[in-house]
C-alpha cells in the first residue's frame, strides 16, 4: 500500500470515526473515546520505542504535562490552543530530557524514564502546594463531549499520519538502524542524538496533546489522577502486545484493551487485572513481536542466502 | 604531492595505564592501496577507530581532506567520506541486504557524489560484489563471507574517500581471497579511493597492496614498499620470525 | 542531640529494610539482567503469609521467618523456571532481555497484587508483636523496630558473608562478572539463576515479614519498595551487593532527615531528584567500580 494510499484510507476512516457521535449512546461514545486516546497514546509511543527498541516509561509525564497545561490555561486560551500548547510543552520537555537521557539504553532508560515521570509529578505536586496553595484544579468551563471526542479523534488521527510518514521517511529509516547497531549507523553517516531526540520529541507531542484533550474530561485534576503511572504501563502494554513495530498493531491492540478493560473491569476488577497480567506474561514469552508478528508478511521468505 | 586524503597526526590512544597506539603517523593519498600489519595487540583496530571517529585519540590530531574532525562523532567522518567495515561483520540484520546498502547512501551518502555515477545506485553496487541474487534477503542470515562483502557494500553506499577495511581476509580460503583482493583492487581503480587494510594474513597483503605500514605495540615500526618492509630487520624480529618470500 | 539519634536510627531502621529488598533484586539484575519489577509484591506476600501463620495459627513471626524465607525461595525458584528461563535463553541481545523481563515483571506485578486483592480484599490487616518501648541514649523506640532492624542487618551481612566467603557465593559473583568464563571453569550456571533468583524473592519475602510485625499490611504495600529498592540499586550500583546495603542505609537517612526538616511531599521529590542525578550522572551507580 503506498503512503498516499494509506493516508486517503486514513481520511475515510477518521471521517466515519467522527460521525460516531451521532450513532452511538453516551456510554458507548465514551468507550470510543478511551478507544481512540490508546490508540493514539499507543501509536505514538512505538513511532519511537518501535523502531528504535527503547523502553520508555514517560508517556504518564508527558500526558500529565499536556493535562496541567490545559488545567492551568483554563479560560485564557480557547480548547484548541490550549490542546497545541500542551503538545508542544511536553514536546519541549522531552527534547531537554531527551538530550540528556538517550545514550543510556535498556533497563536504565526505563528506569529514568519513570523516574522522571515521577520527579514532573512531586514537583507539581510540591509547586501546586507551597506556591498555589492548592492540591487540585478545577476545570470550570469544559467543552461539550461531543467537542472532545472530535478532538481526541483529531490528534489521534494526526499521531498515526505522522506515525505513517515517519516510517516511510528518512528518519524512520534512521531509527530502524539506530534500533538494529547504533554505532554501525553512525558509521553510516546517522546523527543519532539528533534523529532520537526529534523522534522523542515528536511522539511526546502527541502523548501530551491527549493529556490536554483529555483533561477537560475529569471536572477537578490533581497530580494522582493526570500523572498515574498506570497510562504509562497501559501505552506499552497495548503497543507491545500489538506489535511496537507496525502501524497496525497498536491500533487494534487499543481497541481490544478498551473493550476488554470497559466490560470486564467493572465487574470483575481484580480479576480482570490478574488475566491481564497473565496475558501479558504469556506474550511477552511467547510472541515478543507482539501480535501483529503473526500477520507480518515476511516478503523476503523467497531467496535464500 | 597533493594534501593527503586521511592524515593521522601524531594519534596516541591510552585506556587508564595501557597505551594502545603511541604517537601514530601516517599519511593516506587518494587511490593509494595500503595496508596495515602487525601481531596480536598491536593496536591496528584502535588506530582504526580513531581514524573513523568511532574513538576520540588521547592525543594527536586526524584529518580528513584537509578538515581537522578529531574529536567529532562517527558521523562527521563518515559525511566527510570516511567508510569503514568491522572485524565481525556488523550488518543491519533485520534489514534486507539492499536496505543495508541503501542506509549508507540515504545518509553520508546523500551529498556527496561518486566519480563513478553507476555506484550511486544500491543495485549496481550489489551487482558489483556478486550479491545481487540476496538483495531481499535479510542481512542476518547470510553466511560470514557474504556478509563482508555486504558490509563492504555499505562502506561504498556512503560514497567514501577512504575505505577502511579490518580483517576482511579472516577465514577466507586461497581463491576465495584472490577474489576478494581482485574486488578491492577494483573498486579502488573505478572510484578512485583510497584504501587501507588492515589484515593478519600478512602473505596475502603482501602481494596485494602497494604500501605497508607495521604497528607493532602501538607504534609504527615501518612504513614503504612491501618487500623492503618484509627485509626490514625490526620487522622481521618482532613479527615474521624470518624472511618473507614476496 | 536526642531528636538527630532519633531521627539517625529510624533513617537506619527503614534502610535496613530497604537494603535487604535492594540485594534481593540487585542479585537478580547483576546475574541474569532480570528487573524484577514485581519484586515487591512478593515482600508483600511475605507480609501476608507472616500475619495469616500469626493470627490463625497463633505462630511467633520470628520463629516463622525460616519458613517464609523457603516458600518463598521454592517460589522464586518455580517462578524463574516458568517465565524468565524461556527469555534469558532465547533472546537475542541483553538489551531485549531487560526489557521482556521487565514486561513480565509488570504482569506478575498484576498477577499477584490482585490475586491477593482477591484473597484478602482491600482493607488494612495487622498484628501487634512486641510494641513495649525500649529506650535507648535517650530515644524511645517500640522494640519490634529494633528487632526489624537487627534481622534487617543480620540477614544482609549474612548474605554479603555468603557471597564473599563461600563457595557459591564466589561462583555467583564470578557469574556476575564474566558468564563465559563462570561456565568454563565449570560453574553451572542452569543450577545457579534459578536458586539466585529464588534467593532473592526469599529476601523480599523476610523483609515483608518484618514489615508485618511493625505497619499494617495491604495488597499495595509492596510497590513503594520495589520503587525504593530500584533508587537504592541505582545508587550503589547495578550488580553490587555492598552498594545496594550502603545505598539502602544512606537512603533511609536521607528520607528520615528530609522528612522531617522539609514537608514529606518534599521527600518523593528529593528521592526522585537524587535517582535522575545519579543516573545521568554515573550511569553505573555511586559504588560500582
Amino acid at each position: 500500500m503506498t503512503r498516499r494510499h494509506a493516508l486517503i484510507a486514513l481520511l475515510v476512516g477518521g471521517v466515519a470515526l467522527a460521525a460516531l457521535p451521532w450513532l452511538l449512546s453516551d456510554f458507548l461514545l465514551a468507550l470510543a473515546l478511551s478507544c481512540v486516546m490508546y490508540a493514539g497514546l499507543a501509536v505514538s509511543w512505538s513511532m519511537f520505542c518501535g523502531p528504535t527498541n527503547y523502553l520508555s516509561l514517560a508517556t504518564a509525564a508527558f500526558f500529565g504535562l499536556g493535562a496541567y497545561v490545559t488545567a492551568w490555561a483554563a479560560g485564557a486560551l480557547p480548547y484548541g490552543l490550549a490542546v497545541l500548547a500542551g503538545g508542544l510543552v511536553a514536546a519541549g520537555f522531552a527534547a531537554l530530557v531527551g538530550a540528556a537521557v538517550l545514550h543510556l539504553r535498556g533497563a536504565y532508560f526505563a528506569v529514568i524514564t519513570f523516574g522522571l515521570g515521577e520527579l514532573v509529578r512531586h514537583a507539581i505536586t510540591y509547586y501546586e502546594k507551597a506556591y498555589e496553595g492548592t492540591v487540585g484544579r478545577i476545570i470550570a468551563a469544559a467543552p461539550e463531549s461531543t467537542t472532545v471526542y472530535w478532538m481526541v479523534l483529531f490528534v489521534s488521527l494526526a499521531a498515526v499520519a505522522t506515525a505513517m510518514i515517519v516510517r516511510t521517511s528518512r528518519l524512520g529509516l534512521a531509527l530502524r538502524g539506530i534500533g538494529s547497531d547504533e554505532e554501525r549507523a553512525q558509521t553510516l553517516g546517522v546523527n543519532a542524538r539528533g534523529a532520537k531526540v526529534l523522534a522523542f520529541a515528536l511522539s511526546a507531542f502527541f502523548a501530551g496533546a491527549l493529556g490536554a484533550a483529555m483533561a477537560v474530561r475529569w471536572t477537578y485534576i490533581d497530580p494522582p489522577t493526570v500523572f498515574n503511572p498506570f497510562i504509562g504501563f497501559q501505552t506499552v502494554l497495548i503497543a507491545m502486545v500489538g506489535g511496537a513495530q507496525t502501524l497496525l498493531g497498536p491500533i487494534v491492540s487499543a481497541l481490544v484493551f478498551s473493550l476488554l478493560t470497559e466490560f470486564l473491569r467493572l465487574q470483575f476488577p481484580y480479576l480482570f487485572l490478574v488475566i491481564l497480567g497473565l496475558l501479558l506474561i504469556v506474550l511477552v514469552l511467547y510472541l515478543p513481536g507482539g501480535i501483529a508478528s503473526l500477520f507480518v508478511r515476511r516478503r523476503w521468505r523467497r531467496g535464500n542466502a | 604531492m597533493p594534501e593527503p586524503v586521511l592524515s593521522a597526526r601524531g594519534i596516541t590512544v591510552r585506556f587508564g595505564g595501557l597505551l594502545a597506539v603511541d604517537s601514530v603517523v601516517l599519511d593516506v593519498h587518494a587511490g593509494e592501496l595500503l595496508g596495515i600489519i602487525g601481531p596480536n595487540g598491536a593496536g591496528k583496530t584502535t588506530f582504526f577507530h580513531t581514524l573513523s571517529g568511532v574513538l576520540a585519540p588521547t592525543a594527536g590530531r586526524v584529518v580528513v581532506a584537509g578538515d581537522d574532525l578529531t574529536g567529532r562523532g562517527p558521523h562527521a567522518f563518515a559525511a566527510h567520506g570516511v567508510a569503514r567495515t568491522f572485524q565481525t561483520p556488523r550488518v543491519f540484520k533485520e534489514m534486507p541486504a539492499l536496505d543495508n546498502v541503501r542506509f549508507g547512501l540515504e545518509f553520508a551518502g546523500r551529498t556527496r557524489r561518486h566519480a563513478h555515477d553507476a555506484f550511486d545506485k544500491a543495485e549496481t553496487i550489489l551487482e558489483f560484489l556478486g550479491l545481487a541474487d540476496a538483495a531481499g534477503v535479510p542481512a542476518g542470515s547470510l553466511t560470514p563471507a557474504r556478509q563482508r562483502l555486504l558490509e563492504i557494500g555499505m562502506a561504498l553506499g556512503t560514497r567514501p574517500r577512504v575505505l577502511l577495511l579490518d580483517e576482511v581476509a579472516a577465514g577466507l580460503t586461497h581463491a576465495e581471497l584472490d577474489a576478494t583482493a581482485q574486488l578491492i583492487r577494483g573498486v579502488r581503480d573505478e572510484l578512485g579511493l583510497a584504501v587501507v587494510w588492515i589484515e593478519h594474513a600478512v602473505r596475502v597483503l603482501m602481494n596485494y597492496v602497494e604500501r605497508v605500514v607495521v604497528l607493532h605495540q602501538g607504534a609504527k615500526i615501518a612504513d614503504g614498499d612491501p618487500r623492503a618492509v618484509a627485509k626490514d630487520p625490526a620487522v622481521v624480529e618482532a613479527y615474521l620470525g624470518a624472511e618473507v618470500v614476496v | 542531640m536526642s531528636l538527630w539519634f532519633e531521627l539517625a536510627i529510624s533513617g537506619l531502621i527503614t534502610g535496613g529494610i530497604y537494603a535487604v529488598v535492594a540485594i534481593g533484586l540487585n542479585l537478580q539484575y547483576g546475574l541474569m539482567r532480570i528487573l524484577n519489577i514485581s519484586h515487591g509484591e512478593f515482600l508483600m506476600l511475605g507480609a501476608y503469609l507472616t500475619w495469616l501463620a500469626h493470627t490463625v495459627l497463633q505462630v511467633n513471626p520470628l520463629v516463622f521467618l525460616p519458613v517464609v524465607a523457603l516458600v518463598l525461595f521454592v517460589a522464586g525458584v518455580a517462578i524463574y523456571r516458568l517465565c524468565f528461563y524461556r527469555i534469558v535463553s532465547t533472546a537475542p541481545a541483553v538489551e531485549v532481555i531487560e526489557a521482556r523481563s521487565l514486561l513480565v515483571g509488570f504482569g506478575l506485578l498484576y498477577l499477584v497484587q490482585n490475586l491477593a486483592y482477591l484473597a484478602w480484599g482491600a482493607d488494612l490487616r495487622g498484628y501487634s508483636f512486641l510494641t513495649e518501648s525500649v529506650e535507648i541514649a535517650g530515644a524511645r523506640f517500640g522494640a519490634n523496630r529494633l528487632v526489624v532492624f537487627a534481622f534487617a542487618v543480620g540477614a544482609s551481612l549474612a548474605l554479603l558473608a555468603v557471597l564473599r566467603y563461600t563457595l557459591i557465593g564466589k561462583a555467583v559473583r564470578a557469574m556476575m562478572q564474566s558468564p563465559t568464563g563462570a561456565q568454563l571453569v565449570g560453574i553451572d550456571t542452569k543450577f545457579l539463576h534459578p536458586v539466585v533468583f529464588g534467593a532473592g524473592l526469599a529476601l523480599a519475602g523476610v523483609a515483608g515479614a518484618l514489615l508485618s510485625m511493625v505497619y499494617e499490611i495491604s495488597p499495595a504495600m509492596g510497590e513503594p519498595y520495589t520503587v525504593t529498592a530500584l533508587i537504592v540499586i541505582v545508587l550503589g550500583g547495578l550488580g553490587s551487593a555492598l552498594g545496594s546495603l550502603l545505598g539502602g542505609f544512606l537512603l533511609g537517612l536521607v528520607e528520615a532527615f528530609g522528612m522531617h526538616f522539609t514537608s514529606p511531599s518534599l521527600k518523593m521529590l528529593l528521592s526522585y531528584s537524587v535517582l535522575v542525578a545519579v543516573l545521568l550522572a554515573r550511569p553505573k551507580g555511586l559504588f560500582s567500580r
